[in-house]
């Protein structure tokens, strides 16, 4: 009897254990960090991953699939912004190659391909940064990042109908694309960080 | 941009002529020269230099030189590269490879597959149902690049010839390297459809505005939807003029694509013009005014097949009276309906289109109805459409026994019907009994019509009127001038608006 309530007493010591091992794993998974080169701040979310699942599938389907990523550097967790960096990118599949194409949008343009999913997804984070001197503070101030993506289901706005960009009708297809989009969208937040 | 065009144009020359000095070089022949055009052979690796330099002197091998033109676009993912063999005219060969940046391309941006040669357009779906005139259009991706921006139109005639249809596009390897296949997908026509939106925005030059915006919410292909809407003001439907809210859930799928349902919520406040005030005070024996009218009304849809449906369900709703305030009265009734429309799609782009339904509502005091009554609707329409013209007829008719409630009665003389006409010099209570036809004629949106109908109560004699305008209309907007034809008075009535 005794030795079953060590045994008993021995399992319930684990649980913490594994209740912590359950719920630290997927946060090491997205563990975040930032670094700077030269005047900007960079993100690296490893673990954030978007070329998966629908995204994949779309890809694969031959189609284009756009995704806008925020950065928002914060003060204080959920506190004010200080500074925000939108960027949007195209992703699609090479389908002879085999191998992820991304073109971030805007100017200058800049497009890659030849490239496996992780190393599309770490492009796009290479390219969306935040200039270190708007920051308006110094090394030793404590900062968080919080980094969102959502993911449009169309292609981009620039291939709409001219006539149908700016009508009524267009702004019902937004809205109702609204909970489909919600669906594609994931957003992570993290810190402090202090400048490197 | 030109160096790129001129490597897309080297890439597809196979699928032009080509004069005899820029033949493709024969499999085996002897390479003499090795070119590269746009971008400098000593960016890359000495490992892809030496093996470029290499070719000259060996035999021509179209696989090997394109895995080399791949190895630099490994090495240098900002490019795309092609390759080629040219013959010279002493029969040994000159390897040419051409290097751009993808981003100095819109559609390679856009979608990396833009570099491949289109091998075949296939369409899955009703193929038959399309025009002969976008079956060749469709043809026309084949041979080329892909053209993202033409591939995004034809989606939208597709769409547009096939209505009620969802279309998808995808693109999968064709059977040589470098083709790619197009597919246009047309969903089937869902046998249960979601009610069609009520957003507008409309100007009646006698009777005003009317605001109304619909906000559905779902994804296109999606079996369930959520409407919240809005009625900034409402004086073109019906008798009241009517402003508030609803919010609405249909699913269209329940457990078969067959069987569909939705739920309605609504509460809308009532303005009366004083026309009808005036009219009511005359005709004691229909139902009083309400200041408020809160719905719920639950139905279910069958569906025999894609085009023949039936419906039933409960609409309860409670009036709050204007003049007895909290006082109300229930009009509750069972609904049933019976719906069907049929699409013939001909040769020569002739489309006719025919819809047809019938409606019944019946408050009986088993549902704790204050007002009893049985409302009858039948409704068709037929429409014809050959390149620019378009002809319409329509044909409605009304009964109504018992002592229906003014949001039941039928009115004629707004944007829709008897245009030309005002409902409030017509009916200013609405009428128990009503027909109503109209013939419109398009060419290029212009419009001409022709209305006909009356509106009358069960003792009361029916005089028919007409009217007849022009205009400029199409699907979701009409801008419209009309006249009365029958009238003591010449007003002429202008109306316009967008339904969305």
């Amino acid at each position: 009897m005794s030795a079953a309530i060590s045994r008993s007493a021995g399992w319930q010591s684990l649980l913490p254990l594994v209740v912590i091992a359950v719920v630290a794993v997927p946060l090491a998974a997205q563990s975040v960090t930032v670094r700077t080169v030269a005047n900007a701040l960079h993100v690296q979310a490893r673990g954030f991953s978007f070329i998966e699942g629908p995204v994949l599938t779309r890809l694969k389907e031959g189609r284009s699939v756009r995704i806008d990523f925020e950065l928002t550097v914060l003060t204080k967790p959920d506190g004010p912004s200080t500074k925000q960096a939108a960027q949007g990118f195209t992703l699609s599949f090479d389908l002879w190659e085999e191998r992820f194409a991304v073109s971030r949008i805007g100017s200058p343009p800049r497009s890659i391909s030849h490239l496996r999913p992780r190393d599309a997804e770490n492009w796009c984070l290479e390219n969306l940064t935040v200039p270190v001197s708007s920051l308006g503070f110094g090394r030793d101030t404590p900062f968080w990042i919080r980094l969102a993506y959502r993911v449009h289901d169309v292609a981009p706005e620039v291939n709409q109908a001219p006539d149908e960009r700016y009508t009524l009708r267009g702004l019902i297809d937004r809205l109702s694309r609204r909970r489909e989009e919600a669906d594609l969208a994931k957003s992570v937040d993290a810190g402090p960080f202090r400048l490197p | 941009m030109r160096t790129l065009a001129l490597l897309f144009v080297l890439l597809g020359l196979p699928l032009v002529a080509a004069n005899a000095q820029e033949a493709d070089a024969p499999e085996g022949a002897v390479i003499d020269a090795v070119e590269i055009s746009g971008f400098s052979l000593y960016s890359l690796s000495p490992g892809l230099q030496k093996d470029i330099n290499s070719l000259v002197g060996s035999p021509l091998n179209r696989e090997g030189l394109n895995q080399l033109a791949s190895r630099i676009e490994q090495e240098q993912p900002e490019v795309v590269a092609a390759v080629r063999g040219v013959s010279r005219p002493d029969g040994k060969a000159r390897v040419i490879f051409l290097v751009a940046r993808i981003s100095d391309d819109t559609d390679l941006t856009e979608n990396i597959n833009a570099r491949y040669i289109v091998e075949t357009v296939d369409v899955e779906g009703p193929y038959n149902e399309i025009s002969q005139q976008l079956r060749d259009d469709l043809q026309k991706l084949v041979g080329r690049r892909l053209d993202t921006d033409e591939a995004e139109r034809l989606q939208e005639r597709l769409e547009k010839e096939l209505p009620g249809r969802d279309v998808a596009r995808r693109i999968s390897k064709g059977s040589q390297t470098g083709r790619i296949r197009v597919v246009f997908e047309i969903f089937e026509e869902p046998w249960i459809r979601f009610a069609p939106t009520r957003s507008k925005l409309v100007y009646h030059s006698q009777q005003g505005w009317s605001g109304v915006l619909d906000i559905p919410m779902s994804s296109s292909r999606s079996r369930h939807r959520f409407t919240a809407g809005v009625a900034f003001n409402d004086i073109d439907e019906l008798i009241e003029e009517y402003s508030g809210f609803r919010l609405a859930f249909e699913s269209r799928v329940i457990g078969t694509e067959k069987l569909g349902a939705r739920l309605e919520f609504s509460r809308y406040n009532q303005t009366w013009e004083d026309a009808t005030l005036t009219a009511l005070a005359s005709n004691p024996g229909i139902p009083e005014l309400y200041r408020n009218r809160l719905t719920f009304e639950p139905t279910a849809t069958f569906a025999f097949n894609p085009r023949v449906r039936i419906n039933g369900g409960i609409s309860i709703s409670e009036l709050e009276s204007l003049s007895n305030s909290p006082n109300s009265q229930m009009a509750n009734a069972w609904l049933f309906g019976i719906s069907g429309d049929h699409l013939w799609q001909g040769s020569n782009d002739v489309r006719q289109r025919a819809e047809a339904s019938y409606q019944i509502r019946a408050a009986v005091k088993g549902l704790d109805s204050d007002l009893v009554y049985k409302r009858h609707l039948g409704q068709a329409r037929y429409q014809f459409e050959q390149g620019r013209s378009e002809a319409i007829a329509s044909l409605s008719l009304g009964y109504i026994t018992g002592d229906a409630p003014l949001f039941e009665r039928f009115s004629l003389g707004n944007s829709t019907t008897l245009r030309g006409w005002d409902k409030y010099d017509i009916s200013p209570l609405g009428g128990e009994r009503m027909f109503h036809s109209s013939v419109e004629y398009r060419y290029s949106h212009v419009a001409v019509f022709f209305d006909t109908g009356s509106v009358w109560d069960r003792n009361t004699e029916s005089k028919i009127r007409y009217s007849t305008g022009f205009g400029i209309h199409s699907d979701n907007s009409f801008l419209t001038v009309g006249f009365p034809l029958n009238s003591d008075g010449a007003d002429v009535t202008f109306m316009a608006g967008v339904r969305f």
